[in-house]
């Protein structure tokens, strides 16, 4: 037809080939074992959805309406019985070790059945994200050892990931938000450490998690150049839970102020600061942030996409099932043209974001955050062989090499057209899946009329759980700027971006 | 905002209401939202009795204020900015009293609303669904004594509190269904406990079970439908009020929070993005109140089709008012989610408000064949 040399410079032109089409051209990287690992999860997922999920949601979703301040203590046991907490732990730090991509269909599996329960499970690997993508081995196998310990001793270990402040939420989002807003959580250098104080809002499980990966600033006038990105552990002195927020929905996953008051965190708890970073680049502190912060967004916006998608797909369910109940005007509602239509296009909405989330995850799998743990021979290597190995590997995690390693593989030699393109996808993903999330449950609040009303039908607890996904992880006007500004602006320069 | 709704004359009962909702609603609306839900304390049913609002169209000789549809609009608009609770107990039990004035069951009614107590003047009726909705109604039996009702209903508001509900059954051969007055405090009814609904929690519902309980005919036998569409026809426009209400409310927290959260360094109003989604928000909400005070025009002057126009603002403005009041969380962010705010009660009103009256996919099919059938 046309030259290959034709073809490369066409589809250089926006939108390229290799941005548009990242599913198909990972496809052949794709290591097969995947594909089945995922089928398992999935099946593992509807069967705890059967066994502990659907029986419970209605039950705890009341519960925490007698009582506020409820806390999901049997619900986290239950979990971690089940093997949730370690399941996507590296097999390298002694986890179950799964495939990452396929947290998020597990998560759509559960969240059908219940968003808040998802979040129990989720909002830890939300923060364990935070801990791998710094990238420092050592604190990340000390944390995730005892994630791994409190599964086998029945006492889950979980982290919780503590970014928003009271008056900086979207502001700390993003570096070139950060500087123009008023953090106020100061970490100061001091011997051996930092002494923090501060506060942070509306962290999801903040009050139950073992370990809460923290940002925090040493400079509050420049923050975006001064940010140190640590953990600490609950209990720890200076370091304590204010209040339990009152939420409309997602009630049994708590949500907590954390407050710090002349904490100290020792510098074996600091994950990446100006410090550290010397080690392996010679960039600024703020562009090592920065791409810290796509890091997880690329991985937990994806994540979030699946629960929204779940939270469609669930209430989808329940339309149906109603549908094929329910006689109105002398027919089943299933059998009248408009209702099939209606059916029909929130199946529609449900099928587009799996599509848009598995997207997310192949162009992290491809390009991103993933790609050395995707790649066929890691993964078939991490998967057959036994743990004894893993085990004596371990402690080469606490050398140093590997950290310098894969920082410098993932924070100074990744291209900026991999990292903008992998976080502007999942912030895609994010908008696109949650949005449907809302839609649907409204479609089926339409569908159901009156009964759709009922708390004991299940329906109206979805439409208030699937609200917050459109506010956490970034408002979903955040995330079109962020995907404006990841997939859309490179290509004009002139593009300028949170500048009015 | 022109607010076309008031006319000069409406002024006061606004203002009624205004002052009514900031003294009596507004502090009590984050208690009465909370669990167990249950109904305001009697002060509030007292104070409103007081003020009229639980005979707004009711005529003055059966104890209420013989005022029409504008009246009644204005007065569930104004207390919907503050709590839509309220405005639930006021629209449910104004369309069961309208059911009975149509039906011409003026003495069943006056023995209802003579009473002094608040909860007894209360008439309970399943004001989410359209009777036609539900296939199993209660079916009813005629005897020497009278009828007596036998089976379940489902969502029946007020039926906690109330001590009436009007009930519609199933004559045994006849089609369509009758309206029937039950007394709720006869053992031969049965009220389940209150139900937990996704929004106005302080207006109590409860599913109840008929066993042979008697029952005082609403007008004829199997005009059911006639006299519930008839009086529908005009509610709708007070459904459409009562969302209109809670949008305003909803809009007016999210600009004056807009102007007073900072984020990038400004009030975030100042983000275009921003001043986008308000934007929206505000047309929606004027179109609605523009598309209300049309509803009521035609009503009060009875133009050609104003069943019509009626139905057709209940169906834009209950589903608007959805997503104004989503977007009404979103501005205020995190926080909007949060019941500290009032913001996400109003998403749960304004979704519960939608099915008012009745299905909206299935009030969409009836008003386009009313349509069609009127060419
Ligand atoms: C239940 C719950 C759980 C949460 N869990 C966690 C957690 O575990 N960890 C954590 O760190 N955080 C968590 N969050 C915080 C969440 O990520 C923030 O709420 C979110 O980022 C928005 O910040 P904000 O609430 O401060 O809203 P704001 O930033 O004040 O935003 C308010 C509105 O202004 C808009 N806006 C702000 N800036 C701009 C701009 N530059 N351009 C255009 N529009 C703008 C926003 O889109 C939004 O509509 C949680 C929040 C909730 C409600």
């Amino acid at each position: 037809m046309i030259p290959n040399s034709e073809v490369q410079s066409i589809m250089k032109r926006f939108p390229k080939f290799e941005d548009s089409f990242i599913g198909l051209e990972y496809a052949p990287r794709l290591p097969k074992g995947i594909i089945r690992e995922t089928k398992e999860l999935i099946a593992y997922a509807r069967k705890f959805n059967d066994e502990v999920v659907r029986p419970k949601a209605l039950l705890l979703d009341k519960k925490t309406h007698e009582d506020p301040d409820y806390l999901p203590y049997d619900l986290m046991q239950t979990a971690s019985e089940w093997g949730f907490y370690t399941m996507w732990v590296p097999k390298l730090f002694g986890g179950r070790g799964k495939n990452l991509p396929s947290l998020s269909p597990v998560v759509e599996e559960i969240s059908s059945a219940c968003v808040g329960i998802a979040n129990v499970l989720a909002v830890h690997y939300l923060g364990l994200t935070s801990l791998m993508t710094s990238f420092n081995m050592k604190v990340t196998n000390r944390i995730l050892k005892e994630v791994v310990e409190g599964e086998r001793k029945g006492k889950p270990c979980l982290i919780a990931f503590a970014i928003t402040e009271p008056i900086a939420g979207t502001d700390v989002e993003d570096n070139d938000l950060v500087d123009k807003g008023r953090v106020t959580c100061r970490a100061e250098r001091v011997n051996g450490g930092y002494v923090i104080n501060g506060r942070k809002v509306f962290i999801s499980m903040g009050q139950v998690s073992e370990w809460t990966f923290v940002f925090a600033y040493t400079d509050l006038k420049k923050p975006s150049q001064n940010r140190v990105d640590f953990v600490v552990r609950t209990g720890t002195k200076g370091f304590s839970v204010g209040r339990h927020e009152n939420k409309m929905g997602q009630r049994v996953c708590p949500a907590n102020e954390l407050i710090f008051e002349d904490c100290f965190i020792p510098d074996d708890q600091v994950l990446i600061d100006a410090y550290t970073i010397k080690k392996f680049t010679d960039k600024p502190l703020g562009e090592v942030m920065q791409r810290h912060m796509d890091y997880i967004s690329s991985s937990s916006k994806a994540g979030v996409c699946a629960i929204g998608v779940g939270v469609a797909r669930g209430a989808f369910e329940d339309a149906l099932k109603f549908a094929s109940e329910t006689e109105v005007r002398g027919r089943l509602l299933i059998n009248h043209e408009w209702a099939q239509c209606i059916l029909a296009e929130m199946h529609k909405n449900v099928t587009l974001g799996r599509l848009a989330y598995m997207e997310a995850n192949h162009a992290n799998s491809h390009r991103g955050i993933y790609e050395l743990l995707q790649m066929k021979p890691m993964y078939y290597y991490l998967k057959f062989m036994p743990s004894l190995y893993f085990r004596m590997l371990n402690p080469m995690l606490n050398t140093g090499l590997t950290t310098w390693a894969m920082s410098k593989m993932y924070y100074d030699m990744k291209k900026t057209e991999d990292v903008d393109c992998t976080s502007g996808l999942s912030s895609l993903a994010k908008f696109a899946g949650t949005d449907i999330g809302v839609r649907n449950c409204q479609l089926a609040m339409d569908l159901m009329g009156q009964a759709g009303l009922r708390h004991d039908r299940g329906m109206e607890k979805r439409l208030r759980d699937a609200k917050l996904l459109q506010i956490y992880e970034g408002s979903n006007q955040i995330n079109r700027i962020a995907s404006f500004k990841g997939l859309i602006a490179p290509v004009y320069p002139q593009t300028r971006v949170f500048e009015q | 905002m022109i607010t076309s709704l008031l006319h000069d004359d409406m002024k006061s009962f606004q203002d009624l209401a205004h002052n009514f909702a900031s003294k009596e609603l507004a502090h009590r609306r984050e208690e009465s939202d909370r669990y167990p839900f249950g109904l305001f304390d009697d002060t509030v049913l007292a104070k409103a009795h007081e003020l009229g609002f639980l005979g707004i169209t009711l005529p003055e000789d059966m104890g209420g204020i013989g005022q029409g549809v504008r009246a009644l609009c204005v007065i569930l608009e104004c207390i919907c900015r503050t709590d839509a609770s309220l405005a639930a107990i006021i629209f449910t039990n104004t369309l069961a009293q309208e059911i009975l004035l149509k039906a011409g069951a003026v003495d069943l009614l006056r023995q209802v609303t003579v009473s002094n107590n608040p909860k007894d003047i209360l008439i309970s009726f399943p004001s989410y669904s359209n009777p036609e909705e539900h296939k199993n109604l209660p079916f009813a039996t005629k005897g020497d004594m009278g009828y007596s009702l036998s089976g379940s209903i489902d969502y029946v508001v007020l039926a906690p509190i109330a001590s009436q509900a009007l009930i519609p059954a199933r004559i045994t051969g006849q089609d369509g269904y009758s309206l029937f007055l039950v007394d709720l405090r006869s053992p031969k009814v049965k009220k389940g406990e209150s139900l937990f609904s996704l929004g106005v929690h302080a207006c109590p519902v409860a599913d109840i079970t008929l066993n042979g309980a008697e029952a005082r005919l609403v007008g004829q036998e199997g005009k059911g439908p006639a006299f519930f569409e008839e009086t529908a026809n005009m509610m709708y426009v007070a459904a459409a009020a009562v969302s209109l209400g809670i949008m305003k409310g909803s809009f007016d927290y999210a600009l004056t929070y807009s102007n007073e959260r900072e984020q990038g360094g400004w009030p975030i109003i100042n983000w275009s993005e921003m001043k986008m989604i308000l934007a929206d928000m505000a047309i929606q909400m004027n179109i609605a109140e523009m598309a209300v005070s049309e509803a009521c025009n035609a009503i009060e002057k009875k133009v050609a089709g104003w069943d019509v126009c009626a139905k057709t603002t209940a169906l834009h403005v209950q589903n608007v008012a959805c997503l104004v009041t989503t977007d009404g969380i979103q501005i205020l962010g995190g926080y909007g989610y949060m019941k500290d705010y009032g913001q996400e009660k109003r998403f749960r009103d304004a979704a519960q408000n939608k099915a008012l009256l009745g299905m909206a996919p299935l009030r969409k099919m009836d008003l386009i064949d009313q349509i069609n059938s009127m060419r």
